[in-house]
């Protein structure tokens, strides 16, 4: 993301910022990281 | 009493308003919002698993009257997991405050939120508590500051000096 979007974002009110985390934090636990894949043993 | 049911959004409001419970119950002194989300009131939205709230703690003893902060709490119907206490489903953890922390308490800055009135780490400690742990993830979040938030340098060198610390290179 570009600087000046995310200095744009980091000037909303602490409310709206405070919402957003809590969207981040159910989309995480929605779409949870997979573990990197290993790469295919060599043959 | 809050209810302690899970949370679709984060219960900032709730732990705010418990630890000002605690202040008049007189079981801590003072207290302020820091970690993650204190960072949050300077910089961009980032994903965060709990709430640090730092106290200024009324027991001098070891225990820091943790005990006593555990009790009152879960008689709130907070629940207890590991070194964190939950509030409707949300990690909370209180850390004793000194020395640097200490003053991060005492210097807060007074915000509302909610209609909860609160303080907040201010950007320049948050600065130097990141610069004297001097983790990866502190690192960025200096860079994260530095980047986004509207630092009063002069202050942040104070600080930086008084604890002799020093900003990493990033």
């Amino acid at each position: 993301m570009k600087l000046e979007m995310r200095q744009k974002l980091a000037r909303e009110p602490f409310a709206e910022k405070i919402r957003k985390v809590g969207q981040l934090i159910r989309l995480a636990k929605t779409f949870p990281r997979r573990a990197a894949k290993s790469p295919p043993a060599a043959k | 009493m809050p209810t302690n049911e899970p949370s679709a959004n984060l219960p900032l409001a709730d732990v705010l308003r418990a630890a000002n419970g605690l202040v008049a119950a007189k079981l801590i002194e003072d207290w302020a919002l820091g970690g993650a989300l204190a960072a949050i009131y300077y910089v961009e939205p980032f994903t965060t698993y709990d709430a640090d709230i730092f106290f200024i703690p009324a027991d001098k003893g070891l225990t820091a009257g943790i005990p006593a902060i555990y009790a009152h709490l879960q008689a709130q119907g907070w629940q207890v997991e590991r070194e964190h206490l939950l509030v409707r489903g949300f990690p909370v953890q209180f850390l004793a405050a000194s020395g640097l922390t200490g003053e991060a308490v005492r210097e807060a800055e007074r915000i509302e939120f909610e209609g909860v009135p609160a303080k907040v780490f201010r950007a320049e400690h948050i600065v130097a508590i990141a610069a004297s742990v001097g983790r990866q993830k502190d690192k960025a979040r200096i860079e994260q500051l530095l980047q986004q938030a509207d630092l009063d340098k002069t202050r942040l060198e104070k600080i930086l000096q008084r604890h002799k610390l020093k900003l990493p290179t990033l």
